[in-house]
C-alpha cells in the first residue's frame, strides 16, 4: 500500500512565497534503474540558492539549484531536465547509483 | 504553478481528501483533479488514464504524453486508545508520516488538548467513540492503556472490522490474559494471533520515546506488507 511520507515541502514553499521569495518547485517525474528517490519527490529553491527537500538524496541537488536559479533569472515558467549515470570523474554531476531521473522545474508565482 | 493553486493543494492535503495534480510538462499548465469530478478541456482526454493512476495509487507520466500525474490518496487512519505518555511521542513521530490520527480516552485529564495540541481527541469510551469514526480494513489500532476496561472493547471493534494492524501494549503476562479474555468473548485463535502483543518491534529500549519508535516502526512495516 502506498502511504507516502508527507515532507511538507509544499507547505514550506508557501511560507517562502509569503516571505516574498521567488520559488521554483522541482519534482521527480520519471526514474529509470536504481534511482534514490521515487517519483513525486520534491525540493524547492529560491532566488539566492537556498533549498529544502531533495530529488536524489544528494547526487544532483547542486545542479538542480543552478538550473532553478537560471529559471528565475530567465523568467521562464518551467523546464524539464534529465540526469544520467555519472562517470568516474570527480565532481561531475550524476547519479552514482547508476539510475537516471527526470526532474520538472516550475516557478510558483 | 500559481501561488493560489499551491494554497489550494495545501488546503486539500490538510482536509485529507483524495486528489491529483495534473501537469502538462510542455506548457506548464496544471490543475487539481478530484476523482469523480470533471477536468478542463486541456486535460479531459486523459481522464481515463488519470483515474487509472488513482486505482494503482501511483505517480508518473502518462505514456507517450507530456502529462504528469501526482496522486494524493487518503492517509491511513490510526486510532490510538490511551492518551498516555507514549502516545505523545507517537504523535510526534507520526507527524512526518502520512497518517490520520485519532486519540480515544474516556479519561479527560489524560486526553486534553494541552497534552495533544491540534489532534483529534475523543473523550469517550471506545464503544461510543467508534460511532464517530468510520473504520474498515484500512485502519490501525494502537491500544496503550493496558486497562482491559478501555483496551478490550477497542480491540474487539478492531478485530470485528478487520483492521490491518492491531497492537496492544502490555507485558507477555498481560497479553496472555488479554488473549484469554478475547477467547472467552468468542474470537478465534487466528484473530487473536493477529494482535501484535506485546506491541512494537524489539528495539530493546524501555523509555516512552523508544517504545513509541518501536511501535511506529512496526506500524510502517505492516503498512507496506499490505
Amino acid at each position: 500500500m502506498k502511504n507516502s511520507f508527507d515532507e511538507k515541502i509544499l507547505e514550506e514553499a508557501n511560507d517562502w512565497l509569503n516571505a516574498n521569495q521567488k520559488v521554483v518547485l522541482a519534482t521527480v517525474i520519471q526514474t529509470w534503474g536504481s534511482s534514490p528517490r521515487q517519483v513525486g519527490s520534491r525540493m524547492i529553491v529560491n532566488e539566492t540558492g537556498d533549498f529544502s527537500g531533495s530529488v536524489s538524496g544528494g547526487c544532483v541537488e547542486s545542479a538542480v539549484v543552478r538550473e532553478c536559479i537560471g529559471l528565475i533569472k530567465d523568467n521562464k515558467p518551467c523546464k524539464k531536465i534529465e540526469f544520467k549515470v555519472s562517470n568516474e570523474s570527480a565532481w561531475e554531476v550524476g547519479l552514482a547509483c547508476g539510475g537516471e531521473i527526470a526532474v520538472y522545474l516550475e516557478q510558483i508565482n | 504553478m500559481k501561488h493560489s493553486q499551491l494554497k489550494e493543494i495545501i488546503k486539500k492535503k490538510a482536509s485529507k481528501i483524495e486528489f491529483a495534480i495534473v501537469t502538462n510538462l510542455e506548457n506548464g499548465l496544471s490543475e487539481i483533479y478530484e476523482p469523480g469530478k470533471s477536468l478542463s478541456k486541456e486535460f479531459e482526454i486523459h481522464k481515463e488514464q488519470i483515474d487509472n493512476f488513482f486505482k494503482l495509487k501511483k505517480n508518473g507520466v502518462i505514456e507517450n504524453t507530456e502529462i504528469f500525474i501526482e496522486t494524493y490518496i487518503r492517509p491511513i487512519k490510526v486510532i490510538i486508545v490511551g492518551a498516555v505518555h507514549i502516545a505523545q511521542y507517537l504523535v510526534d513521530f507520526a507527524k512526518s508520516l502520512n497518517f490520520e490520527i485519532s486519540i480515544i480516552d474516556p479519561r479527560g485529564y489524560f486526553a486534553s488538548e494541552q497534552r495533544f495540541p491540534d489532534m483529534k481527541i475523543i473523550n469517550k469510551w471506545p464503544d461510543e467513540a467508534f460511532k464517530e469514526i468510520e473504520t474498515n480494513g484500512n485502519c490501525a489500532l494502537i491500544a496503550l492503556t493496558h486497562d482491559p476496561k478501555i483496551d478490550d472493547p477497542a480491540l474487539q471493534h478492531a478485530l470485528n472490522k478487520k483492521f490491518y494492524y492491531i497492537g496492544a501494549l502490555g507485558s507477555k503476562k498481560t497479553h496472555e490474559n488479554r488473549c484469554q479474555r478475547l477467547k472467552e468473548a468468542g474470537f478465534n485463535s487466528d484473530q487473536i494471533n493477529s494482535i501484535n502483543g506485546p506491541i512494537g518491534i524489539k528495539l530493546g529500549g524501555r523509555s516512552a520515546p523508544e517504545i513509541a519508535l518501536s511501535i511506529i516502526a512496526q506500524l510502517v512495516s505492516e503498512t507496506y506488507k499490505k
